[in-house]
């Protein structure tokens, strides 16, 4: 495949700390990618250095077929937003998106009709004559995106873009940035912190921890099949317990068996551990003879609107497990602190990593 | 991802390459760079040098120092500015505390006109206070009487006349520190029942701590620097700024001018690096979530607060006062009519009136260009990228005129410029090294002001600009001068005032042309012309007072043609 952007084994150091391991990823033309990760995962410095605002220690940066390594900001072709929008407060709307434009030498009329173009786009079409402090968080990223999508870059990068907003806005812009992308058709970098916005938004994410990627694909990879504990436990609330294989397919925790579908192919290794998601815990037709079943006790129920979450401790088994219930299920089942019933993971639910850490 | 390709290079060794534009940029910061070390750097530098050498510039040594030291007399004058310098302090300090206190945490009426008293000294020379003093007090003086046998000149003098011009130094630094508090500690120890004198003692003095510490150094730094108040009321008594000022210009001693400089750079070196270590240590006690605080009123201690700023505002006021009551009464105290002739007789008729053109030429060129290099100098540091090893050297260069007497800037510029060796020595004598002098002196004030403004703008600006492929000095005009110009006006009104009102570093600069108003006075001073003397500071006054209205106008004209943002 033809790649838009790529980028190959890119270090970074800052002194003795060393920001990124050795990065090496391939960005498909059009396509939504998100850099998920911790603060201090070097995501944001992954980004800087695409941008040419970061120097790379090492390592190659190749956009649409040309070397970029080497070039300064100004000769790169991105438009980028950042978590504060850095609109400029003394510009009105109008003169903040044409910014660009100016330096390019675009004709008065076609510049204004730019901005109209624009300003219809995201949807504030009436603002042009405002000054960006009249304007909502929301509005004003909503400009930010304009101004940086206004000389048509081949590549746009959103550096932790919703951040600042609160929860409802974030949420309804989310998909707002995720259509206007999908109609532009264009390359876009998204760096967030919030899983469920990567979740959300993105064709492909890119997982990272501590200078490494740990994981590159969809959404529902990532979430399904986690390649490391890391990915496990920062996507998603996750059940991590330490395991010991007892057999093909059979791993113990605590006093507990359980069977999975995919096998770890660590001889008798122990130090495992065995990954389960909260929803995958099921109540509903689970008797004494169901797989990977066992009696467990309530100790907690957590409303949270759709569904409850239950912290319950399983028979032989010391750490606190969580499981996730629909409100049909809680309903049917009655279930109260200090209940006791039986709960099952399905097999093919169940994972299992190598030891813990790597 | 498919292998072939190896055309690539990547970044392996080598570096970013870096627009021109960008090079535009930091080949500016290396101008302002060298222009700092050749107007800061290289004048003490030379006094260092010329302090190891004897009259005729051969190398001695330390032999300077030792027959420094042996001389009595001038050993003297070390004790006698530290003892000065540290009474002024101590008196200062918990007199400005006080008024902070007042104007900050009651609810005593007139807090603006108040202050505004306070502040007024800022707008006069140092010896404007020494001139109202020998009217008060001299040996012709209206109060004379009140001293019983005893005499103004000299100690009392000095300490009385720097407690005046150091108190608005002091009281700015603490009303912004004691205005810093979150009202919300105040209501959690309420909560808890805690006593006003524990109160005090736990979260006001600690929140403050800072802050008097720094107004402490500021005002111990200005009393051992200062030169105009011990030249015009010392009396025989001296200090070390005024035996570096008889040294070089009256008796041409420059080896012993540079050994007292250098002597008198150790303390006031010492308490700025105290300070600058102090600064360090100071994390923001004011969070976004802070909510400010308000005194609740209560008569009595607000009636004690007003009498107390009162007291000390009417004793400023009879300080300011009289030196322009001096300057419209003939021949003091025997004639009390005539009221202009000393300014027409003894300031235009005499030709002195020149020196206060001089000095409204010499603060607009300040005000202008020495502001104008002070900001883009904190913008080119602040907001470019590239050349990271030479802006360390730039910050340093930028920070350092704090720590050095004006004496000492102004000798330096002797010892650095005098010499006709030097291809800059054409600038001696003029106009020119006036403005440079004085721009450095007070270089670090407003480079801090500069450097505050800028940093409350976001700092993606440049990375916006540069995706958007916008060269960085369109954005500057287009977008950083206009949201920073209230700062840039700050900056230009206070070099101005500066300008106005000083004289430790320009008594040794001025030729017979450019001539100042500040040292005039204290030439009219030592001829014994009192009356023009007092004349010359009251305009100095009154044009300072005057600059400042202006800049309020124009703040308030730009305020709303191009402010209109600020929402």
């Amino acid at each position: 495949m033809n790649e838009y952007l790529e980028l190959r084994e890119v270090r970074k150091e800052f002194g003795a700390f060393v920001a990124l391991k050795g990065v090496s990823l391939a960005v498909h033309p059009g396509e939504l990618i998100c850099f998920l990760g911790p603060s201090g995962c070097g995501k944001t410095t992954l980004l800087r250095i695409i941008a040419g605002l970061e120097e790379q220690t090492s390592g190659t940066v190749i956009q649409a077929g040309k070397d970029i390594s080497r070039l300064s900001p100004m000769k790169r072709d991105y438009g980028i937003v950042f978590q504060s929008y850095a609109l400029f407060p003394n510009l009105t709307i109008a003169q903040n998106v044409a910014y660009g434009l100016v330096n390019r030498g675009v004709a008065r009329a076609g510049r204004e009709a730019r901005v109209k173009e624009l300003l219809a786009l995201v949807g504030l079409p009436d603002s042009g004559e405002k000054f960006p402090a009249q304007l909502s968080g929301g509005q004003q990223q909503r400009i930010a995106i304009a101004r940086a999508i206004a000389t048509s870059p081949g590549l746009l990068l959103l550096d932790e873009p919703l951040s600042a907003l609160d929860a409802r806005v974030r949420v309804r812009l989310r998909g707002e940035i995720r259509s206007l992308q999908q109609r532009l058709g264009i390359t876009t970098i998204l760096v967030t912190h919030d899983q469920e916005e990567a979740l959300s938004m993105a064709d492909r994410i890119v997982v990272m921890n501590q200078g490494v990627i740990d994981q590159i694909g969809t959404p529902s990879a990532v979430y399904r099949d986690p390649l490391t504990p890391f990915v496990a436990d920062f996507v998603g609330k996750t059940n991590l317990l330490p395991a010991m294989r007892v057999g093909d397919n059979r791993v113990q925790v605590g006093e507990q068996r359980f069977e999975c579908e995919v096998d770890c192919a660590l001889g008798n290794g122990s130090g495992l551990r065995l990954f389960f998601r909260p929803e995958d815990v099921i109540v509903r037709g689970v008797g004494g003879a169901t797989p990977n079943s066992a009696a467990a006790v309530v100790e907690k129920v957590e409303f949270l609107g759709a569904y409850s979450r239950l912290t319950f401790r399983m028979n032989g088994i010391e750490q606190p497990l969580f499981a996730d219930l629909s409100l049909n299920d809680m309903e049917e089942f009655h279930v109260k602190p200090g209940d006791t019933m039986r709960v099952a993971i399905p097999a093919d639910r169940v994972r299992v990593f190598a030891a813990a850490g790597t | 991802m498919s292998a072939p390709a190896p055309t690539f290079q990547g970044l392996t060794g080598a570096r970013l390459k870096i627009h021109w534009t960008d090079r535009i940029g930091n080949l500016l910061l290396l101008c302002a760079g060298a222009a700092l070390a050749l107007f800061l750097l290289a004048p003490l530098v030379t006094i260092l040098l010329k302090s190891a050498e004897d009259k005729s510039g051969l190398f001695v040594g330390l032999a300077n120092f030792r027959a420094y030291f042996h001389t009595r007399s001038l050993a003297l004058s070390i004790w006698n500015s530290l003892w000065v310098s540290t009474l002024v302090t101590a008196i200062t300090i918990p007199l400005a505390f006080t008024f902070a206190y007042g104007l900050t945490r009651s609810r005593m009426g007139f807090k603006a006109l108040l202050r505004n008293i306070a502040l007024v000294p800022i707008l006069a020379p140092s010896l404007l206070a020494a001139i109202s003093f020998i009217f008060w007090f001299g040996n012709q003086g209206l109060l004379k009487s009140w001293l019983g046998g005893g005499q103004i000149y000299g100690a009392p003098g000095i300490v009385t006349s720097m407690v005046f011009a150091t108190f608005p130094h002091a009281l700015m630094i603490l009303v912004t520190a004691l205005s810093l508090t979150d009202a919300r500690l105040y209501e959690a120890a309420d909560a808890l029942g805690t006593s006003a004198a524990r109160k005090f003692w736990t979260i006001t003095l600690p929140g403050a701590k800072y802050g008097l510490i720094s107004a402490w150094m500021v005002v111990f730094t200005y009393a051992l620097s200062d030169f105009g108040i011990p030249k015009v009321i010392g009396g025989n008594f001296n200090m070390l700024a005024t035996d570096i000022f008889k040294l070089v210009i009256g008796q041409q001693d420059f080896p012993k001018g540079a050994v007292v400089a250098i002597i008198l750079l150790v303390p006031v070196a010492v308490t700025y690096l105290v300070d600058s270590y102090v600064q360090r240590r100071q994390t923001a006690l004011l969070s976004a979530r802070s909510v400010p605080y308000v005194p609740k009123p209560s008569p009595a201690y607000d009636w004690a607060m007003a009498a107390f700023c009162w007291t000390l505002a009417a004793l400023m006021l009879a300080v300011l006062g009289m030196a322009m009551y001096g300057s419209v009464v003939k021949l003091w105290p025997y004639n009390f009519s005539r009221v202009l002739d000393h300014y027409r007789l003894g300031l235009i008729d005499a030709g002195v009136i020149t020196s206060w053109f001089n000095s409204v030429k010499m603060g607009f060129w300040c005000a202008t260009l020495g502001a104008a290099f002070i900001f883009f100098n904190a913008y080119l540091l602040e907001k470019t990228r590239g050349i990271d090893a030479f802006r360390p050297f730039v910050r340093l260069m930028a920070v350092l005129p704090m720590g050095v007497p004006g004496m000492v800037l102004g000798l330096g510029y002797i010892f650095f410029f005098v010499p006709a060796s030097n291809p800059l020595h054409f600038l001696y004598g003029s106009m020119a090294i006036l403005v440079i002098c004085t721009t450095v002196h007070y270089y670090t004030t407003t480079h801090l002001t500069a450097l505050t403004a800028l940093k409350q703008i976001d700092n993606e600006f440049e990375a916006v600009s540069a995706s958007l492929g916008v060269p960085f000095w369109r954005t500057l005009f287009r977008v950083t001068v206009p949201v920073c110009l209230p700062a840039m006006l700050d900056v230009s009104r206070y070099l101005f005032v500066n300008a106005m009102t000083t004289v430790s570093a320009v008594v040794f600069l001025y030729s017979p042309s450019t001539t100042l108003a500040s040292v005039a006075i204290v030439n009219l001073d030592e001829a014994g012309d009192i009356g023009p003397a007092a004349a010359m500071a009251t305009l100095v006054v009154l044009t300072s007072a005057g600059v400042c209205l202006l800049y309020h106008f124009l703040q308030v004209w730009l305020d709303r043609r191009t402010q209109a943002w600020r929402s």
